[in-house]
Order: structure tokens, then sequence, then C-alpha cells
């Protein structure tokens, strides 16, 4: 299936204004985080996008955008997704992907979204004992090394 | 009854520290659980205050086996934001080096299996091959893990005369060599009798958890972003891509077998083919907003960086997926069903390292629920055990 034929399956159950061609074999589609799932389905169903490679979580200020990067034989789809920041709620696509478990845990933690019905809700990579309320790849997050204390060192 | 033992963080048969929770009835395995995060280095957060040309030694330095992938994948897509076109003869270098690297990973992955498969003699001389490889990469890059030949707008070194004749000498040796592994194979019963069936993902379940590389490969998936993607160099070189329909540990090993022959070829033809020109071109240090998706057939499976630039020297989001954190979910479903004997064969089969050996696991005797430490050691004599008592499989062939 090349790229032209892909358009053409996606313009059955997207709109045409959703779906971007900025380079070959790269195609970008927008929609809802609403009319997420039944996309993710769609799309596997027809366009046989079942490899999720990962999921990218961008902090544009205002908004998330999350991308859904699928890879296949001729090409890779890109689906993306936006969400307000002051209410980050996003649904799981595990019903559809099972591997898309650990991005979502991925997503959770290092944005602070949450990610319902997700099967798996733990960090995946912070530690046991990472402080509440704090997400690393939000924009506005800063790291301040705490002073190192030698033991017997000097005050 | 079921007992859960704990293998990890600091665990010798991976790569990365990671927390394997099993979860065993006897000898059987049969509930695996990860939790990773020990060896987290907070990449992306640092790419957002680096420049373009700083971020390719940063992504270089993500992998110590694939290093040259990252800084590929990175460097292919910085070069696309930065509308800069590199010269061919300095993209059929940088490829040359991929594919030598995919062969350095690929005899060393071999001689693990061996070694873990109690083998050893396998892995002596795997190794011993390896170092080849390794010095004609030297040769190229001048160095032997962190090549740092990437650069935007094309490689660093050039190749000249006498080196081309040297790389060509040495696959011919290196050719010659794996050809006799696959001899060594179809004679050996016990090794293949050893690999066979262990650590079973249907072709359904690798669709299913998104595996990739030579793990989704064995199991009949035929993905491979060198042939699905081929960014501007791969559509110019005939090679295969090689799957197997065994789903086990040894279609694992036949897979990264034929991939390092397809390999040779392809560096053949690269070298046959490598045009005259420069070997780079200027780049600029802005790039203008945009965004680009990089993807990359790396030694263990697909790469995929996505880069957004906002006008700036520093990219505004680097995000990386590396193959080995795709092949995580597979593996859970791998170990599954298996026997503690065979963990290290399984984990191995996903292509980690072992060069850090000899840590210890925390094991639960699920009769007594005594608690007791085995070294890695203790644990690859109970896999050898097992090899040896196994009743000989009469019926496996060779599969090549």
């Amino acid at each position: 299936m090349n790229d032209e034929q892909k358009i053409e399956k996606l313009k059955t159950f997207a709109p045409p204004e959703a779906i971007a061609h900025p380079a070959p074999r790269r195609i970008f589609v927008t929609v809802e985080p609403s009319g997420l799932v039944a996309l993710t389905a769609r799309m596997k169903a027809e366009l046989d996008t079942w490899f999720l490679s990962t999921i990218s979580g961008v902090d544009k200020g205002e908004f998330f955008e999350l991308l859904y990067h699928y890879g296949d034989t001729s090409g890779s789809v890109h689906v993306r997704t936006k969400i307000p920041r002051s209410d980050p709620r996003l649904p799981s696509i595990c019903g559809v992907i099972p591997g898309a478990v650990l991005y979502e845990r991925e997503i959770q933690e290092m944005f602070g979204i949450t990610v319902e019905n997700i099967p798996d809700p733990r960090p995946l990579l912070t530690s046991d004992d990472w402080p509440a309320g704090n997400f690393p790849l939000r924009k506005d997050w800063k790291f301040d090394r705490p002073a190192e204390v030698i033991p017997g060192g000097k005050k | 009854m079921k007992f859960n033992i704990p293998i990890g963080p600091q665990h010798p048969a991976l790569k990365e520290p990671i927390s394997i929770r099993l979860s065993v009835e006897g000898e059987v395995i049969r509930d695996a659980d990860l939790r990773l995060g020990y060896n987290h280095r907070g990449v992306e957060k640092l790419a957002e205050e680096k420049s373009y040309i700083q971020n390719i030694y940063l992504c270089e330095r993500i992998c110590g086996i694939c290093s040259h992938s990252h800084s590929t994948c990175f460097v292919q897509g910085a070069e696309k934001l930065l509308e800069i076109e590199p010269p061919r003869r300095g993209v059929y270098i940088r490829y040359l080096v991929s594919e030598l690297e995919r062969v350095h990973s690929h005899l060393l992955w071999l001689g693990v299996a061996g070694h873990e498969a109690g083998f050893d003699t396998f892995f002596m001389y795997t190794w011993r091959d390896r170092e080849i490889v390794m010095d004609l990469l030297e040769m190229i890059s001048g160095n032997r893990v962190h090549y740092a030949i990437n650069t935007l707008g094309g490689v660093r070194r050039d190749i000249d005369g006498p080196l081309k004749q040297k790389i060509f000498d040495g696959l011919a040796v290196l050719r010659e060599r794996s050809e006799y592994y696959l001899k060594i194979g179809s004679s050996e019963p016990t090794f293949v009798a050893r690999l066979a069936g262990v650590g079973r993902l249907t072709k359904q379940q690798a669709m299913d958890l998104c595996a990739t590389g030579p793990t989704a490969k064995a199991s009949g998936v035929a993905l491979d972003v060198r042939k699905d993607d081929p960014h501007d160099f791969y559509d110019e070189v005939e090679f295969d891509v090689v799957t197997s329909d065994l789903c086990d540990v040894l279609g694992r090993t036949v897979v990264r077998i034929k991939e390092v022959l397809e390999s040779y070829k392809i560096c053949e033809q690269i070298l046959r083919k490598l045009p005259d020109g420069p070997i780079a071109v200027k780049s600029p240090r802005r790039a203008k907003p945009g965004e680009v998706v990089s993807r990359y057939e790396a030694p263990r499976g697909e790469n995929i960086h996505y880069i957004i630039a906002n006008g700036t020297e520093k990219p505004e989001r680097l995000k990386v997926r590396a193959p080995t954190l795709g092949n995580y979910a597979a593996t859970i479903e791998m170990l599954r069903h298996g026997f503690i004997a065979d963990v290290p064969l399984i984990f191995a089969a996903i292509d980690p390292c072992i060069c850090c050996a000899e840590r210890s696991v925390e094991m639960v005797d699920a009769r007594s629920g005594e608690e007791r430490t085995y070294r890695f050691s203790d644990l690859r004599r109970m896999a050898n055990e097992r090899a040896r008592t196994l009743p000989l499989q009469r019926n496996v062939a060779w599969p090549l």
C-alpha cells in the first residue's frame, strides 16, 4: 500500500483537513481525544497499523500534544491528538494495541496525564521515592541538584 | 503453590539494571513483571538544552553497543530539519559503518547465546572473529565503541584505497567464518536441542505486543525499516529481510546469523559503488520550526527519533525510543511458561549485554520456602546442567 492509497483509505473515516502528508512515507492524522480509540481500531483493521513504535508527548504550553507513531511495511502513519493542560485526560488504546501499555505508563508519569482505563497504572521509570506532582518532561519542570553532603567533610 | 522471585535490579544478564519479578510454581515460571528506571538518565530532557551538534554526541552515548544507530537516527532527522543534503560519499560511508556495527553486534550476541547454552567454543570463536570487524571499525573511524563518525551534513572521516582493500579482505574472512558457524550448528545436535522451543513467542503475540527487530523476525513478522522506510540509501542496495517461523530462541539465532550474511552483502555493494566527491557539507546552526520523524533499523530492531525544531539552535523536543523498550512486553510473554534454568537464554535472546556479569539473584525454593542467593555463575551452571540431562531431541533439525 503506497501513501496515496493509505490517504484514500484514511479519508473514508477521517475528515480530509485532518490528514497531512509532509514528506514521503510520513502521514499525519489529527483526531480529538474522544475519537482516538475508534480511529485506532479502524486504522488497525483497514491500514494494518498493528505495530505501534512509540507514543511521543510534547508540552506545548496551553495543551499537550501526543503522537502515536505506527510503522508498517511501506512507511509510517502518525496520529496526533491534543489535550488541554488544565484537564489532562486521555483514553487508553491498550484494548486495541496491547503493546501500548509501556508507552502509556511513560506518558502518565512524565507529563502527569491521566490515561483512563489503562490496564496497569504503575509508574514505569521514576523511582519509588519520586515526589508526587513532579512531571519531568513538562517544560516548566526544573531540576535543582541538592548540594552534596560529604559525611565528615567540611561544613 | 506460587512463589515470587525477584531478579535484579543489578542483574548481570541485562545491559541495563532492571528488576524482573518472576512468579514460579516449582521450576515453571507462571508470571513475570518488569520494573524499569534504574538507569534512567533523562537524555530527552538534557537534549532540549544542547545544540544539534552536541546532541549527536549525546545520542551516541544512549547505547554502548549500537552507538552508531542512535547518532545516525538523530542525524538523519536533524539534516531534514536543517535542510541540508549530505553528499553521496558521506552517506555511503555512514551506512557502511552501520552495517559493520550490525555485524559486530550480532557476532557478540551469537557468542553470548553459545555461552548461555553451554557451548563455550562457539563463544570463543565468534568473539575472536568479532575482533576483525572491531579492527575494521577502528581503522575507519578511529574508535572501537563510540565511532563519532557522524556529523551534520555527512561524516567526519574518509576511506582511502588501501583501507577499502583491507575491508574487503576482512569481509572475506568473516563471510567464510560465518558460513562455518552454520556448518557447526547443523552438526551440533545438543546446541540445536537446547535452543529449540525455548522462549516461545507466536506471530500473533509478537504483533499484539509490538515486538521489533530479530525478536519479531524470528516469529515470522517481516518488518525491517531498511526495506519499509529506506531513508535515501537502502533502496540503492540489494538485500533480503530475514525471517523465521520457529518463534523461539533457535529462530532468533537463525535470523541473526542470516542477517550477518546479508550485511556482508550490503557492505560489499557499498564499497564497490562508493561514489567520489566530498564527504560532508557545511551545516547551518539554526533549524526552521518544524518536526521530523526519523526511523532506523538498529541491530536490535526499530529505532525511532521524533525531533521538533523551534527556530533556535537547540531542538524543542527530542523523543527517543530504543528497540529494547519495544521488546520488553514480548519478553514477559516469553518468560511465561518457561523454566528458571531458561531465564538466562531468554534474556539473552532479546540481545542484552552480559559483560557486567557475576552479580546475585535472590531465589525462593518453592518446596521449603527457603530464600537463597544464587550467583549468576550458579544459575548458568543450572542451565548447563539442564542442557546435559536434556533428553536429546533427535527430530530437531538445524533449519538452515
